[in-house]
């Protein structure tokens, strides 16, 4: 009886497909954002710590790339430039496939991988495949079919990244008995965050390693230290806000860019978390607005897209490759326990260690890639944070952002100067490599 | 209005429809008069946000206000007006607090007491009042009882209208002056970092700091200072509980902090000053200290105590509330903030004869009770033992993770931020913890049975403080709660005349009339009752001012003694039961405090100096929880090694420390009264290596004694040469290590024999784990000895696996060829028979246990050997049985080349795991995945999250019994009798036979104690050693003069100097011990 009904029905989606003309679809850039927008809420809402955030954009960036690489002769295929990367599989039905159609079907599948709440992209997929079935199903099975071989052809790349081995890894273990070492801060205490990053593969980086910045000023409380008057210049620079007040620039610099995907508050008796967007997310978002601004197609939306977070991605490594050789202390702990008990930095210390600044290679790194693309002194508005209840901030260019960026932590209490500048050197390096490196558009 | 009695009359009929429990019923507000409710509106300016303790709830107080015989009940409420009910008799009320005046002027009044405050014979009321915050104002207020049913209050004419943010108050004469001094509660609110180091509690705050009042004629003075009472911003004063725990006569004071603040021991010095002496007595509090209450719970004469947290029962809401801090936090906690070790559970401590408490909440099966504010005890049954009341329940549960993760965003921080009320949808995110209120009947060996369903029926109210009395004056003890938004209940109690009791009230002096401080100690058929009149009890309440005692069927009280606050005693002889005595001092005698307890003959005596055995032991600072996230115990602690022979050829003997993780190992000489610290290069140079055991004896018949060692650590992985077992042969000058079987992995003990009978000696090595293969078998082996070379007993091999800790050579089949068992964890005793040098298994035993140690000693005294066996004990949150033994599977469950262990444990017929969702899927990224929510993971069993074919293909370890106990010989078959619960608090980890008390025959000396376990399991720190004479006789550690409570013993051994023995005992991370023996 069942079966009966079933194959009633088929036959008649089969004839109804028949009789209904079959329409072009264009999938355009718009489509592509959305779908990174999905991807970020569904990561806030996870809760991923910065650097497993980065891994979450760049592998669904690079599959819908490669789709569109296959297709589109400007662009060339990163098979055999990122470590590890072939061939992705030939498209069979090419008459049928929509590429653009397959890229977003690849990038949306990654994505659903990636994050853990499976059910918000699986709806957001939904509506895309029952639109595009209805209007055209040939061209829809086809482009699905093959925007899912190469998801899992890249998912399977993806699954030798070290990722799954790093999770049973060692904690990050604190010993309380050296001063300059990393200890969890206030108020969350918590682990160390990622203390094996380093060991995920690179993508285009030759190794973590690659860009191992300068030692960190010595730990010393001896008056006349590097270390200490940098550490004095945290403490003084709080003080200096504190007494302009909430409404000062720095403050504003500071709360724009703190890009923490987990702040705990503990509010009488209840505890909650405010989360925002990561660093890499923040940097995605003006990939965004550069893209709208500049009215790109959607190959070049994609290859941004790409290129940039490949970028942020490579970042995290460089830099938490460093973070857990140097394993310095944050200011807030240093400050609580010398200088002043009662002291808070305007921002969450987040739950790593000090040096380098994570926003700051990353910022350099993903400022000195899209300069690449859409030149020096492109200026834009950011409302990337205005979700997040913060307001529009205007910039002339991409570096000039970044700048703002790397101080942004000096302002929020959280880095001492050397990381930040030392920081967004180590991230424009590799943002420099990474475009040199990357031979992605021809002509 | 009108909706309000459709409310009640809702409620009414509701509550009248409710089965009644057998113990108790439940009579309505329509039956009672009693309609009492403290409802909670939240306003835009007064939420859970603004105010921490904005669920706390009211106060309770009985007391017979009108000296009617009959006690009355006295209500605070937060928001609402306080009530007075007068008691008509019949469990009839009448509501008087419109003319008695004391409806109150405070915003937020919380705790209430009952005392004769001026010493007029009648009842005063003290409310405590929260003002100061959230616009709160008022103050504390004295209502002075007029006589009349009328009161006036008088706080600030006595010194005592306080504006803080006080909590509770109790009356009681701490300096024996005759009149009543107020020791005074206060909490402290959250600052905006989550807590500060321990020493804030010195700077005294006025709002915050608890206070301890002194009564000068009338007027009450702030001592808080010169007594010794801290008075900080971090004491967040929630349980208060005062009783002469010190059994010296002068009352001591316990404060429950809630959050990270210790709770406080204050004893009185006798002298109007107290010294905080929580950490000298206590090894681990509860965390979130909330109410507690004090009794006599093993009928020794000294008050115990129960303190409550907020521990789930059930598994969802285990699983979905935070819980304990994870081991790193916790280690800060403690290293760096200065705190105590503090865990999320209720926490029954057991006073000891030495001051010591062992604390036994989780094997008396009292430890989780959810979100629980008052604790009662009485002898509800009237069996002669103490059983135990619990209120429960909070609206909203404000630590379910789902809420703190997941629920929260910036919408709440900008509702939060514009209007200072949670979002309503926010809110009802939160599940609610109505859990019913708990009664447990106490029985013998410290157990607690949970009647609740029975003796009372499952409620869904929110109840907080609880006062006790008797209300219908049927002689037994009823209860009234304070509810939320609900009318508050009388649990009246049906026991009557089904069981026999006492009440006594007192008239003692004129300035404390009724006695409070009073001791009554109760004798009836050799049995033995104790309690001491303290009526503020629970959670901010008082309860009736009188003494309760149940009898059963007994007809008479052989004796009562009676020791007045004034510490002189009178003693009344074959007193009647079923009824109510009111006792005045008469005929009294001065007492004598130190004849209180029958003086301990302690055994042991520590010898000054250790002999010169100055040795601590430090463990490195690895964390195997760190590596191995889920294992369920550490493995790195295992050492000290220890032993003892003549190594430097002068025909004494001397003694063997193993060294832990670059700590060398030490070796101290044996001089002519002393031993001295010194250097062998040859053995001491190996300071990588962590020696978990050791054994010296002369294994190539040179007639130099040899050192053999077994290397663990848990640390040291894969082929590290660290892992390697070590033999050193002593050559003229020195030692040199000679090549033994390359096994990888930490070993456990050695245990040399000749087993072969060659005239040479031969050695066992245990084997117990692989690092970071926490499940996998290690590798056990006997080495046969040739002139000094050893070689692997290849036929040993098939008795090889398993996580050896201990073995011993013994004839345990008495066929004059001496056999060999060996002990593990999550595996039986092995009964390897020897025959000619081959090992045959025999004797198999389904006990698969934690097993720390066996030694062989005649228990039984029928003339054969008896063995005896420790195991983990049942004092922790491991769960173990024939029917339902606990689990370790043990695979790589997410297939990344490294492998996971997860344990699970029964409850209600299902299997679930120890772990918390965050511990699972931080390690197996696909389960964070498959449970996008806590509410998802929670209450999910082990074939829900896993799967049965993952489960299926995974090696499966299990224990069966956790109890340790004695393999009694029965003409060669063994049945396993376990030890008395009192051995069962803690793992135990040695046993030493010798005759330590010189009556000319043996008994057993054991320790234990473990600290390896993560904080979601505690310390299992409490036990304080035994003498086991017998199965029937053991002396507990207090008793002995033993000093092993709070630390984690390894060894026990006798030793000798100049003919005379000594008692020596080896610690984990802490000083050895040597005591003298009465030999």
């Amino acid at each position: 009886m069942k079966l009966r009904l079933s194959l009633i029905a088929l036959v008649f989606l089969a004839l109804s497909a028949c009789q209904k003309k079959e329409e072009p679809i264009v999938v355009t850039s718009e489509d592509f954002h959305k779908s990174v927008d999905k991807v970020v809420e569904v990561m806030i809402h996870d809760i991923f710590s910065p650097p497993v955030a980065s891994r979450i954009f760049a592998y669904p960036n690079i599959a819908a790339y490669e789709i569109i690489a296959k297709k589109d002769d400007k662009y060339k295929s990163l098979s055999g430039q990122l470590t590890e990367l072939g061939d992705i599989p030939a498209p069979k039905d090419t008459e049928n496939i929509n590429f653009e159609m397959a890229a977003l079907v690849a990038h949306i599948d990654l994505s659903r991988r990636l994050i853990f709440s499976e059910e918000r992209v699986s709806n957001f997929r939904d509506s895309l495949y029952t639109l595009w079935s209805a209007k055209n199903e040939t061209m829809f099975n086809a482009s699905k079919d093959y925007g899912m071989e190469v998801a899992d052809y890249i998912a399977s790349w993806m699954g030798k990244d070290n990722y799954k081995e790093t999770r049973t890894m060692p904690k990050f273990s604190v010993n309380s008995d050296d001063p300059s070492r990393w200890q969890p801060t206030p108020p969350a205490y918590m682990n160390g965050l990622e203390p094996h990053w380093a060991k995920i593969r690179p993508f285009a980086i030759d190794s973590a390693a690659q860009f191992k910045p300068i030692p960190p000023p010595a730990f010393s409380m001896e008056k006349d230290s590097d270390f200490y008057k940098e550490l004095m210049e945290v403490y003084e620079v709080r003080n200096e806000m504190t007494a302009k007040g909430d409404a000062s620039e720095e403050v504003a610099i500071a709360k724009f860019w703190d890009c923490n995907p987990y702040v705990s508050v503990t509010r009488g008796h209840l505890m909650f978390a405010t989360k925002k967007i990561t660093p890499g997310a923040h940097w995605i978002g003006i990939t965004k607005i550069a893209c709208r601004k500049a009215d790109t197609d959607f190959a070049r939306t994609v290859f941004a897209y790409t290129k940039t977070s490949i970028a942020v991605a490579d970042g995290f490594i460089s830099c938490w490759d460093e973070k857990y050789r140097s394993n310095l202390i944050r200011p807030e702990t240093v400050i609580n326990e010398y200088i002043d008990d009662s002291w808070t930095p305007v921002l969450q210390t987040p739950p790593f260690p000090e040096y380098t600044s994570g926003h700051s290679v990353v910022s350099g790194a993903a400022s000195t890639v899209l300069t690449s693309i859409f030149g020096d002194g492109f200026s834009f508005d950011d409302d990337t944070e205005t979700p997040y209840g913060l307001p529009v901030r205007s910039f002339t260019s991409f570096n000039q952002a970044a700048d703002e960026a790397a101080i942004s932590r000096m302002y929020g209490g959280i880095h001492y100067r050397a990381a930040i500048e030392v920081g967004i050197k180590q991230g424009r390096d590799l943002g420099k490599f990474i475009v040199d490196k990357l031979d992605m558009t021809k002509g | 209005m009108n909706r309000f009695c459709i409310v009640l009359v809702i409620v009414v009929l509701f509550v009248s429809c409710k089965k009644e429990g057998s113990l108790f019923k439940t009579p309505t507000p329509g039956e009672t008069g009693v309609n009492f409710t403290n409802t909670l509106t939240p306003t835009d300016e007064l939420s859970i946000l603004d105010y921490l303790y904005f669920y706390n709830g009211g106060g309770v107080s009985i007391g017979d206000i009108n000296n009617d015989g009959l006690p009355d009940i006295f209500f605070t409420g937060n928001q609402v007006k306080n009530k007075l009910y007068l008691n008509k008799g019949n469990l009839e009320f009448e509501d008087i607090s419109g003319t008695a005046g004391i409806e109150g002027n405070s915003t937020w009044n919380t705790g209430v007491t009952m005392a004769d405050v001026n010493g007029d014979g009648l009842l005063d009321i003290y409310v405590c009042a929260v003002v100061g915050i959230n616009g709160f104002n008022g103050f504390n207020e004295l209502y002075i009882n007029n006589g009349d049913n009328t009161f006036t209050e008088s706080a600030a004419q006595y010194g005592l209208d306080f504006d803080s943010y006080s909590s509770n108050a109790a009356f009681f004469d701490y300096d024996l002056d005759g009149d009543l001094d107020l020791y005074l509660l206060n909490h402290a609110v959250h600052t905006q970092n989550s807590f500060g180091k321990f020493d804030l509690r010195f700077e005294r705050r006025y709002e915050t700091g608890d206070k301890l009042l002194r009564n000068d004629n009338g007027k009450f003075k702030d001592v808080s200072e010169e007594a010794g009472i801290y008075g900080g911003v971090n004491g967040y004063g929630l349980g208060l509980a005062i009783a002469d725990f010190n059994q010296d006569g002068f009352p001591d004071i316990y404060v429950g902090n809630d959050f990270h603040e210790d709770d406080y021991y204050y004893l009185n010095n006798g002298d109007g000053t107290f010294t905080e002496s929580l950490r000298k007595y206590f090894g681990h509090t509860s965390r979130f200290s909330m109410g507690n209450d004090v009794a006599d719970i093993n009928n020794d004469g000294r008050p115990d105590f129960l303190s409550l947290d907020m521990l789930p029962e059930d598994e969802v809401a285990l699983k979905s509330s935070e819980g304990d801090d994870n081991i790193q936090t916790q280690k800060m906690r403690v290293d760096r903030f200065g705190y105590h070790y503090q865990f999320t559970r209720n926490m029954l401590y057991v006073n000891q004869p030495d001051g010591n408490f062992t604390e036994t909440a989780l094997m008396s099966g009292i430890a989780a009770t959810d979100w629980s504010w008052s604790a009662l005890f009485g002898d509800y049954d009237q069996d002669g033992r103490q059983d135990v009341f619990i209120s429960n329940g909070i609206p909203k549960r404000p630590n379910d993770l789902d809420f703190i993760k997941f629920a929260s965003n910036n919408e709440i921080q900008k509702k939060l931020d514009n209007t200072k009320l949670v979002d309503e949808k926010a809110l009802d995110l939160m599940p609610s913890g109505n859990v019913h209120n708990y009664t447990f009947k106490g029985g013998k060996n410290l157990m607690f049975q949970d009647t609740s369903g029975d003796w009372i029926t499952k409620d869904t109210l929110i109840s907080g403080a609880t006062a006790m009395g008797d209300l219908d004056g049927d002689g037994d003890m009823d209860l009234v709660t304070n509810n939320i938004d609900q009318p508050a209940s009388l649990y009246i109690n049906k026991v009557g005349k089904k069981s026999n009791y006492l009440k006594i009230k007192f008239n003692y002096a004129p300035k404390n009339r009724f006695g409070i401080g009073t001791k009554v100690y109760s004798y009836h058929n050799g049995n033995l009752q104790f309690k001491e009149l303290f009526p503020t009890r629970g959670f901010q309440a008082s309860s009736e001012p009188m003494v309760h005692f149940g009898y059963g069927n007994a007809q008479k009280v052989d004796s009562l003694k009676v020791i007045w606050p004034d510490r002189t005693y009178q003693i009344l002889k074959d007193v009647s039961v079923n009824q109510t005595l009111t006792l005045k001092p008469e005929n009294t005698k001065p007492f004598d405090y130190k004849t209180l307890h029958k003086p301990t003959k302690s055994i042991f005596t520590p010898v000054e100096g250790n002999l010169g055995l100055d040795y601590t032991h430090v463990e490195d600072n690895y964390t195997d929880f760190n590596r191995e996230k889920l294992i369920p115990y550490q493995v790195s602690d295992r050492g000290p090694a220890l032993a003892q022979g003549d190594l430097n050829n002068d025909g004494k003997t001397d003694v063997f420390f193993g060294g832990s993780k670059f700590f060398p190992a030490q070796i101290y000489v044996q001089q002519d009264s002393i031993f001295v610290a010194q250097r062998f290069d040859g053995i001491q140079k190996d300071s990588i290596r962590e020696n978990v055991s050791a054994t010296i004896a002369d294994f190539n018949n040179d007639g130099k004694n040899d050192l053999f060692i077994t290397s663990g650590g848990g640390d040291f992985f894969g082929e590290s040469d660290a892992l390697l077992d070590a033999c050193y042969l002593q050559t003229d000058s020195s030692f040199s290590s000679v090549q033994l079987p390359e096994i990888f992995q930490n070993s456990s003990v050695v245990r040399p024999f000749d087993y072969d009978g060659d005239g040479d000696m031969d050695v066992f090595v245990g084997g117990h784990t692989l690092t970071a293969q926490f499940g996998a078998p290690a590798t056990s082996y006997l080495l046969e000895n040739n002139q000094g070379q050893f070689q692997l007993v290849d036929s040993f091999a098939k008795h090889s696996k398993g996580m050896v800790t201990d073995a011993i050579w013994s004839d345990f089949d008495g066929d004059g060829s001496t056999d060999l068992i060996v002990v593990g964890e999550w595996m039986s005793p092995k009964f390897l028979k020897n025959e000619n040098g081959t090992f045959t298994e025999t004797a198999a035993l389904d006990l698969k246990g934690l097993w720390q140690g066996i030694a062989a000693f005649d228990m039984d005294r029928d003339g054969d050997l008896d063995y005896l066996l420790g195991n983990w004990g049942t004092n922790s949150k491991f769960k173990a049985s024939k029917e339902f033994p606990m689990k370790l599977y043990f695979d790589d469950f997410d297939d990344n080349g490294q492998t996971e262990t997860v344990t699970a444990m029964e409850k209600n017929g299902k299997y679930y795991p120890l772990e918390s969702m965050d511990g699972l899927t931080a390690q197996l990224v696909y389960l964070r995945k498959k449970y996008t929510s806590y509410k998802s993971f929670a209450g999910k069993t082990m074939e829900e999250i896993f799967g049965k074919d993952v489960l299926k293909k995974s090696t499966v370890l299990e224990v069966n019994t956790l109890k340790s106990g004695y393999l009694r010989n029965d003409g060669g078959s063994f049945v396993f009798v376990p030890f008395q619960n009192e051995l069962q608090v803690s793992p135990i980890t040695a046993f030493l036979v010798d005759d330590f008390d010189g009556d000319g025959s043996q008994e057993v000396l054991c320790g234990g104690n473990f600290f390896g376990v993560k904080p979601y399991h505690g310390r299992l720190d409490s036990f304080s050693g035994a003498l086991i004479k017998n199965g029937e006789t053991v002396i507990l550690g207090a008793e002995l003069g033993l000093d092993f409570t709070k630390k984690s013993l390894r060894h026990l051994q006798t030793l000798e100097l100049n003919n005379q023995k000594y008692l020596l005992a080896v610690f984990n991370d802490d000083k050895a011990q040597v005591y003298t023996f009465k030999k």
